[in-house]
């Protein structure tokens, strides 16, 4: 049975809340945008959600990354674990950047998909990479060799998304630039306070949510390596 | 009286397993495991099912990842680094090997593999040498047939066979590896194989036999025996009487990559599945592009969808999963020829599996049938030109292939969803359909600004080949 007291779960749970009340905040609480400057100005509040995710996504895609060079470097449990770790929770934060983005660009560009956007695109074949790595580490048996491959995957998403959808998309890019970032000639960060404190709050909110199922994946992980260890010792006391 | 293994020293190493750690599925099968194999010895490993046995011979033939140690061979005057722990690896000398699966598609006639073998191993061999060894065998008069058409006892006997003639036909000492190779023979054909075993190794070959069989480990000069992870050693009996092999044949300078692609080449002549499977789905869209779009004038519209729909079918027979999967997953024949040939059989597999040939003359067809609203000039310039992103696309189909064989490695490969990687594609093809769309509106030129179709087409090539790479070089690190 659960152990509610487990810090991951306490860390989860109180990420979970965060965000919810990031969507309450973005929703109902913080101004809208300049309509003058937006095609749906209402529209642009998925993004208390979009942009934390986004940044979660990268995150965990890091993590990925990081677990498939240790692996490949060092052939670590740990490494392993994070590819393990990295894979699913970027599923589940990459998801939720290709969910949220095309219903806010379907409003805002009147398109939901541009096969030309370098960040939409990669992230979609970073999730997908994600996805593929977790119907695999549940379809496969666990093994050196299944190890071997499913880290190659993990390297190649990394390695290549990028370079190939930079040199794409130097043709086309509909999606808007860094909003939050200083102006070069005002000093000045072009947007509301308000709007800017409620999206660090959703992003704090997120990077709780995130440290809190990294936590409680890495135990999940530990439970499962113990459960297939104590079921070869029962295989080895059968055989005998 | 049973001692730890060890290397034996009076005798030349052919191959040397130093110190390795193996892992098979989560746990480790061998652990610091040293094996020296000599010229003009037999070895016998034994030990239970599951012990180990079949993970010793492929460690040997360098086709399993190390967690520590090295394999090395001695091939002429110099030492083979064949594979170790930090993923160095290179192709062994010639050898022999029959895998536990056999390791042959069911394509191959029986004595095409018999000739296959004896090729990577570098040994030339006319048509009356491949009949006698199969008469040695009693496989003579199905020297024609197909393998999938023999019965189970009589494959493996082929597959034995395939193992030990390079030997036999070898001048000089030659690794000898063979997983269970008595498991479904008869008595007769046992007795061959013992008969063949002595002989070979009297004449300075290094055998490797992994094997349960007790009588067959009686013809070993040592016995290895693995247990709980470790190796130990037995002297053997040597027993048996050496049969009569008076073969000889010359070397050959072809490798084995040369080999392997004709082998490929043969085996899709053969059974065509490889481009009637690629060429029936680019067909079908064509026909469903020309039913839905006949009535549209598609040049005044967009020529970027026009540019699309020509492209498509090709797109679509690049990206298809190559039949080459299919014959290399048969009997672990994939395994057989990532053995012999060495780390370059994977990047030569993603250029014979690839789609060469189809993408030039199926974006010609589809331009044909699509291109009816579009009026004579442009037509002309377009034909003229339409063979720069059809060669790209053959580029694009050498990526998916890689990504199809990456996808392969994995045990349960059917049971993975390749196609969530193959949407890399979709970017090469985008930039084709401009450049294409770009010829039509425009015409062909050669500036080199980015917009231009030549540099389009480069970048769709240039996506291609880091997909190749990353799909290619990084499962083998």
């Amino acid at each position: 049975m659960s152990d509610y007291r487990d810090p991951a779960v306490i860390i989860t749970v109180a990420g979970l809340s965060c965000a919810a009340i990031t969507a309450f905040l973005g929703f109902f609480q913080a101004p809208l945008v300049n309509p003058d400057s937006w095609n749906a100005p209402e529209a642009y509040r998925i993004l208390y959600w979009h942009v934390p995710f986004a940044w979660s996504s990268f995150l965990s895609f890091t993590i990925l990354f990081a677990g498939a060079v240790s692996w490949y470097a060092k052939r670590s449990e740990r490494g392993w674990s994070m590819v393990v770790i990295g894979s699913e929770l970027g599923l589940l934060f990459g998801s939720g950047v290709i969910i949220s983005g095309p219903i806010w660009g379907s409003a805002e560009w009147g398109v939901p998909w541009d096969w030309g956007d370098v960040r939409l695109n990669t992230y979609a074949l970073l999730t997908l990479v994600a996805l593929f790595l977790v119907m695999s580490l549940r379809s496969q048996p666990d093994g050196e060799e299944t190890r071997d491959t499913l880290a190659a995957v993990g390297l190649f998403g990394f390695i290549l998304v990028p370079i190939t959808a930079a040199a794409t998309t130097i043709w086309r890019n509909r999606h808007p630039g860094v909003i939050f970032r200083e102006s070069e000639e005002t000093g000045e960060v072009p947007v509301d306070p308000e709007i800017l404190q409620v999206m660090v709050f959703g992003t704090f909110s997120f990077m709780i949510l995130f440290i809190g199922l990294v936590l409680l994946n890495y135990s999940i992980y530990n439970l499962r390596a113990e459960l297939e260890s104590l079921n070869r010792e029962i295989d080895k006391e059968m055989t005998n | 009286m049973r001692v730890p293994c060890r290397y034996n020293m009076s005798i030349p190493p052919l191959a040397q397993a130093k110190g390795i750690d193996v892992h098979r599925g989560p746990s480790k099968v061998l652990e610091g495991a040293s094996v020296s194999l000599g010229a003009g010895e037999v070895v016998s490993v034994m030990g239970e099912n599951g012990s180990g046995k079949t993970t010793l011979i492929e460690a040997f033939a360098g086709i399993l990842p190390l967690r520590s140690g090295e394999i090395i061979w001695n091939g002429g005057d110099q030492s083979i680094l064949v594979r170790d722990s930090d993923g160095r690896r290179n192709p062994p000398p010639p050898m022999g090997l029959t895998l536990q699966k056999g390791g042959i598609c069911g394509d191959e006639t029986v004595s095409e593999r018999l000739a296959i073998s004896l090729s990577v191993a570098g040994i030339s061999s006319r048509e009356e040498q491949v009949l006698d060894l199969l008469g040695h065998w009693g496989l003579r008069h199905r020297s024609k047939d197909r393998v999938s058409h023999l019965s189970g006892g009589l494959r493996r006997r082929l597959s034995i066979l395939c193992g030990l003639a390079p030997a036999a036909l070898s001048q000089t000492p030659m690794v000898v590896l063979l997983d269970e190779p008595s498991e479904g023979l008869d008595d007769t054909a046992k007795e061959t194989l013992k008969g063949w075993l002595r002989a070979l190794s009297s004449r300075g070959h290094g055998i490797l036999v992994a094997t349960h069989d007790k009588e067959l480990s009686s013809c070993a000069d040592r016995i290895l025996t693995i247990e709980d992870k470790f190796l130990s050693e037995t002297s053997g009996e040597s027993s048996g009487e050496p049969s009569e092999l008076s073969f000889s044949a010359q070397s050959s300078e072809q490798s084995p990559i040369s080999s392997l692609i004709r082998w490929s080449t043969r085996m899709e002549i053969r059974n065509p599945i490889e481009t009637v499977g690629r060429a029936t789905p680019a067909i079908v869209a064509i026909l469903l592009s020309y039913a839905l779009v006949m009535d549209f004038d598609l040049q005044t519209h967009d020529s970027r969808l026009l540019a699309a729909l020509v492209l498509a079918p090709a797109f679509i027979a690049s990206i298809s999963t190559p039949a080459l999967v299919s014959r290399l997953s048969e009997s672990d024949c994939g395994r057989w020829w990532d053995a012999v040939a060495g780390p370059m059989a994977r990047p030569a597999f993603t250029i014979t599996g690839a789609s060469m040939i189809l993408p030039i003359p199926v974006t010609y067809l589809s331009w044909f049938v699509l291109s009816g609203s579009v009026d004579d000039q442009v037509s002309s310039e377009v034909l003229r030109w339409l063979w720069i992103p059809a060669l790209a696309m053959v580029d694009l189909a050498i990526a998916s292939t890689a990504l199809h064989l990456l996808v392969s490695n994995l045990s349960r490969s059917s049971a993975a969803p390749a196609p969530l990687l193959l949407v890399v594609m979709v970017w090469p093809f985008l930039e084709l359909t401009d450049a294409l769309s770009s010829i039509i509106d425009n015409g062909m030129s050669w500036g080199l600004s980015i917009h231009e179709p030549l540099v389009t087409c480069i970048v769709a090539s240039i996506i291609s080949a880091l997909v190749w790479l990353s799909a290619v070089m990084i499962p083998d690190y």
